[in-house]
């Protein structure tokens, strides 16, 4: 589904990232992890076509990303980003009501019966049906995060693009919304999501990118890229991995 | 919501209707009915026709112009303390206006001056906002403040200038703000670009919606953040500079309508912008009538009027909702 050719971005006149080239194809999840500041959500911008590309090119379904105007390139992709926002008095419905705005024509005021089903529909999947009348802003982190997620499905896009989805959530919220994105990949969507923990990554991601020294460490399946050489070259910590009782293995950074 | 609508509408219509028979000639129902249906029969078809409508219609006009403008302007910077002469349209306009009245230019260009003026500022504001394809809430208010605050340096020194000449009680008057001695051509004059600003406010509103999320959120799904800006600034410019050229500079209305729409229909963009627009239009009309029976028959400036009514219900409205945030 995205293809991308020898990618070069730059950040506030900076080069970040440079000669990047992989695909990522349907109904599948990827993690991407590496230090901050490694170009993490700078990449994922530039997937989504919301960050110029210096160099090289993205391509969704073999077209350049920058061909598609704004409302065609949401209907294909959908963003989240947990940035905080002033949201006054608006209710959980009213936010994820955003997501309709690629479906409808500039000139178009009022929304249509599908809206109202895609609206509850992405309700639905992130289990918040209960909360749609809700103000916003009286909400948790993570039921937050579920909102901006429902925001997203409500889009239709096939693919679904996530910038640090469990940062500052407990361990509950957290596994509940990797859980919920592992559901969308079953359902058909690609799921590409920055991610802080490489067990999480383990536990939900078909394939793990790496991201260190201005390109691509490692770009494979997981279990070949969440490795303790691979990790101690990306974040510079001695890493060290340990199998649980139930035989998956958990990595750590190792105390010094 | 449709029920909240025909309220707001009906409590329009009831402002208006009562407005009619506010005036120096006492005027009977019955009589101002007959000279509604009978425009040219004689002199309470005068004073209904070309005194009391064209300024009703005109109060209604300055007050859903300037709501809509501060809605518009609070939406898109995400501040709710912004009103619609941030863009130092009113600043600019001021500025035009008192010169050309100081310098004697004839009254029927002044308008026309004072509109190109605001327009001329808020361009101005708007280019040193630019940040890229888009705009830059802070940069905004900070040149908006600004500009603002050295035309007025300039007004107040014209006024030390013109001190005691004939032109001081005009130039006094217009700042304050009035409906007084304006005509239906003076609102003629102003109606096409209000008009053009209305439509991009509503056309708007869908995108102003998404942006209430942040920049990036609406970029997302499929705002083109730097057109949609742009259009806001330009609608909510066109509405202010023609509210300011009818009638000075009318403070509050855009500050505080758009509040009591919200607490009305929601925060949906599409229905504050509506509510905003007959809510603003009802203060101001109900305003003017005090104004000009209250100390009867002196009149206060509508602007001095609505600055006494507006900040006791401003503050009202902030220590209500700041308890609730408490409780």
């Amino acid at each position: 589904m995205i293809a991308v050719r020898d990618l070069a971005l730059r950040v506030g006149g900076k080069p970040l990232l440079a000669s990047m080239s992989f695909e990522i194809g349907a109904g599948e999840f990827v993690g991407i992890l590496g230090r901050n500041g490694a170009g993490k959500t700078t990449l994922l911008r530039a997937l989504a076509g919301l960050h110029p590309a210096e160099g090289g090119s993205v391509a969704l379904n073999s077209r350049g990303i920058a061909a598609f105007s704004p409302a065609e390139r949401s209907r294909a992709i959908a963003f989240v980003t947990s940035d905080d926002v002033f949201a006054d008095r608006l209710t959980v419905r009213e936010v994820v009501a955003a997501g309709r705005y690629p479906h409808h024509r500039w000139w178009q005021w009022t929304p249509e019966p599908q809206d109202a089903q895609a609206i509850a529909g992405a309700l639905e999947a992130v289990e918040l049906q209960s909360f749609a009348d809700r103000e916003f802003a009286t909400l948790s982190s993570g039921e937050r995060q579920r909102v901006w997620i429902a925001l997203a499905i409500a889009q239709e896009a096939p693919l679904l693009f996530l910038d640090e989805p469990t940062s500052h959530l407990d361990l509950r919220a957290a596994q509940h919304i990797l859980a919920l994105l592992r559901r969308q990949v079953k359902a058909g969507k690609s799921v590409v999501c920055v991610l802080h923990d490489p067990n999480e990554a383990a536990a939900y991601a078909d394939r793990a990118m790496l991201l260190a020294g201005g390109g691509i460490l490692a770009f494979e399946e997981k279990e070949l890229v969440l490795t303790p050489a691979l990790l101690e070259q990306a974040y510079g910590l001695k890493m060290e991995s340990v199998a649980t009782a139930s035989g998956a293995r958990r990595i750590f950074p190792s105390a010094s | 919501m449709i029920l909240r609508f025909a309220a707001l509408a009906a409590g329009l219509l009831a402002v208006a209707a009562g407005a009619l028979l506010v005036g120096g000639t006492e005027l009977s129902p019955g009589a101002i009915g007959n000279a509604l249906l009978h425009p040219n029969s004689g002199e309470v078809a005068t004073i209904v026709w070309q005194l009391r409508l064209p300024r009703i219609a005109i109060g209604a006009f300055v007050g859903a112009a300037l709501a809509i403008a501060g809605a518009l302007l609070q939406g898109l910077l995400r501040n709710p303390l912004v009103d619609p002469y941030l863009t130092g349209v009113s600043a600019g306009a001021a500025v035009a206006i008192v010169l050309s009245i100081s310098a004697g230019v004839a009254a029927a260009a002044v308008p026309a001056l004072g509109f190109a003026a605001g327009l001329a500022t808020a361009v101005t504001v708007a280019a040193l906002a630019r940040r890229g394809a888009s705009l830059d809430a802070t940069r905004l208010i900070l040149a908006g403040v600004s500009l603002s605050s050295l035309f007025a340096a300039v007004i107040a020194l014209v006024l030390t200038r013109v001190q005691g000449g004939g032109s001081a009680p005009a130039i006094v008057s217009w700042l304050a703000g009035t409906l007084s001695g304006r005509s239906w051509g003076d609102m003629f004059f102003a109606a096409p670009y209000a008009l053009l600003g209305a439509i991009l406010a509503f056309l708007s509103a869908p995108a102003l919606n998404a942006l209430r999320l942040g920049d990036v959120r609406a970029a997302a799904v499929g705002v083109d953040v730097g057109r949609a800006q742009w259009t806001i600034l330009a609608s909510s410019s066109l509405l202010a500079a023609s509210a300011v050229t009818l009638s000075g500079t009318i403070g509050f209305v855009g500050l505080i309508v758009p509040h009591v729409a919200r607490r009305m229909v929601g925060s949906d963009a599409r229905y504050v912008l509506a509510a905003s627009a007959l809510l603003g239009a009802a203060l101001t009309i109900v305003a003017d009538a005090l104004s000009r029976t209250l100390f009867a028959p002196a009149e206060i400036p509508i602007g001095v009027l609505l600055a006494f009514i507006g900040v006791p219900a401003f503050l009202y409205l902030y220590l209500r909702d700041r308890r609730t945030a408490a409780a």
